[in-house]
């Protein structure tokens, strides 16, 4: 089953198209990231799926119902942000007991022990926890839920090191227990990518890429030498990035689309070919640039 | 996995959720009644005169001062409860526009309960007080049960209005900012057109076509209508809204 179909999906704010035409399914019981640079619509995007915003033009469907004004999808869904809002009355005890009366699958057990875990006082207010320690609190929210569509954006704004890690493997293991679909929109696919089972980039509120993230790994390569062995290579090839490695050595990414004679060929020419990250190529590939920041400096 | 939830349900745990988030609005209450509490004490509407040369005074201690500071809090409540944050925090739960707009109703007709019935009760207080502190001679007239449940069935009646009133005026103010500008303006505006064209005040004919209707079925249907079609108007407009957090 299809939790999540998108078709053409377009948000104007001010005339101005935030998505453009977005189209994408995501399937029951995957993780999926949805990685794009900063202000290409992914909150937009989340925020209409979560019904919080309606769309434009364009069909969107969670759980195969219109999400906006619905509530199905909301009790099916949760979106946590750093933005989530909670009335400065209750203490972090009596939101975890509110949530669980909203929540049909609340597991109040789980959400106990991580606020104790994490060390939070339960007759503390949310309004007075730090930026690090919100992101915390809410991210415990959104596991204990155990909505079956559970969409984090960004939810490691401001945690430290150590509590960000502890929040991955928690919410890998709770995901092998209870599988549901996740999607995280984060900007360090490099600290996700062990968890992830799908990549979904977005560019200029469109779909770029959506791969599983071990096709995204050998998705495209990168090839290193003498600049001009380099170059003949690169004919009639979709450059993605190329950087200046010394004086007369390149670096360049494209799509692995070379045969085993053609690599042999380029190994005894002096190229040399280097995987590319799956976090480097999607910075590359959501440039506008290919030479990056490089670009603005060689005038 | 996903499970279904019905409006009735998800609006009761809404309520519920609200009588204890926006306990602030219910401390407020206490404060504004204990102010206006405070004042009554002075006595309204005192009269002095001499007669055979005794010299008298004669004060009225009621609970009206209360029950107007009661109409205010309810007023600026139901105004508070449509803004930004009070919307946005339904959404971090299970809601939809509806739900939300009817538990929000709800919890104010309970405020507007909780507020008549003190502010009614509240007479009995000022007039201890006056006897027991301030050494008045008291003549009250004979409290009968069932005048006491008409003056609380009327307050509630006027306080629910008021706050349909509220309620209507912040989800216009949501819609768009300038009516916060716009609606004082027309309605301080307006008294003072009709002060300046020395005729009979538009607003004072509209509130006496409330105030002083002496029938008490006419004044409920009256009020009880004005009441249903502000809210229903208010329901209609933030069902369009998005929520923008």
């Amino acid at each position: 089953m299809n939790v999540i179909e998108c078709n053409g999906l377009t948000k104007a704010y001010f005339r101005k198209n935030v998505l453009n035409g977005l189209t994408f399914t995501i399937e029951e019981n995957k993780i999926t990231g949805l990685i794009g640079r900063n202000g290409v619509g992914k909150t937009t995007l989340v925020k209409i799926l979560a019904g919080l915003i309606k769309e434009t033009s364009g069909e969107v469907r969670v759980f195969e119902q219109h999400p906006f004004n619905n509530l199905y999808t909301s009790a099916n869904t949760i979106l946590v942000d750093d933005q989530m809002f909670f009335p400065p009355a209750l203490q972090l005890h009596e939101l975890l007991e509110v949530a669980q009366s909203f929540y049909p699958n609340w597991d109040m057990e789980l959400a106990q022990r991580l606020l104790q875990y994490f060390s939070f006082d339960p007759s503390h207010y949310h309004q007075t926890l730090s930026k690090g320690r919100t992101s915390t609190f809410n991210m415990i929210i959104g596991l204990a839920s155990r909505c079956s569509l559970t969409i984090l954006d960004e939810p490691t704004t401001g945690m430290d090191e150590a509590v960000r890690k502890d929040f991955y493997r928690a919410l890998m293991k709770d995901y092998l227990a209870h599988p549901r679909t996740i999607l995280i929109s984060s900007h360090h696919l490099n600290e996700i990518e062990d968890i992830l089972e799908d990549v979904l980039l977005i560019k200029n509120g469109k779909t770029l890429l959506h791969e599983s993230i071990s096709d995204l790994k050998e998705w495209a390569i990168a090839l290193q030498g003498a600049s001009t062995v380099v170059q003949k290579w690169l004919v009639e090839r979709n450059c993605i990035f190329q950087r200046q490695v010394g004086k007369d050595t390149l670096y360049a990414v494209v799509r692995d689309d070379f045969t085993k004679e053609n690599k042999e060929e380029a190994l005894r020419g002096g190229v040399e070919f280097i995987p590319v990250k799956a976090s480097d190529l999607c910075v590359y590939l959501t440039n506008d640039t290919k030479g990056g920041i490089d670009d603005v400096f060689e005038r | 996995m996903s499970s279904n939830v019905s409006l009735v349900e998800t609006v009761k745990k809404q309520y519920a959720f609200k009588m204890k988030a926006y306990i602030d609005a219910f401390s407020s209450l206490v404060g504004i009644q204990f102010i206006a509490f405070l004042f009554s004490l002075g006595g309204g509407s005192s009269s002095m005169g001499t007669s055979d040369g005794y010299h008298f005074e004669l004060k009225f201690y009621s609970a009206d001062l209360v029950i107007i500071f009661t109409f205010i809090w309810i007023f600026v409540t139901a105004i508070t409860i449509t803004t930004k944050p009070y919307r946005n925090q339904d959404f971090t739960f299970v809601t939809n526009r509806m739900s939300s707009s009817l538990s929000n109703i709800l919890f104010l007709l309970s405020a507007s309960l909780l507020g008549a019935f003190t502010a009614v009760l509240s007479r009995f207080l000022i007039q201890t007080v006056a006897y027991f502190l301030l050494k008045e001679d008291l003549y009250i007239a004979s409290v009968m049960t069932s005048e006491m449940m008409i003056g609380i069935t009327v307050s509630l009646l006027y306080v629910f209005w008021i706050s349909s009133i509220g309620y209507f005026v912040g989800t216009l103010v949501q819609i768009h900012k300038g009516f916060a500008l716009l609606i004082p303006v027309i309605v301080i505006g307006s008294l003072f057109y009709d002060g300046f064209m020395q005729r009979y005040a538009m607003l004072l004919i509209l509130f006496q076509f409330y105030f002083l209707e002496s029938s008490m079925v006419l004044f409920a249907i009256k009020t009880l209508i004005t009441t249903a079609v502000l809210f229903f108007a208010s329901i209609a407009i933030l069902n369009r809204m998005e929520v923008r957090r």
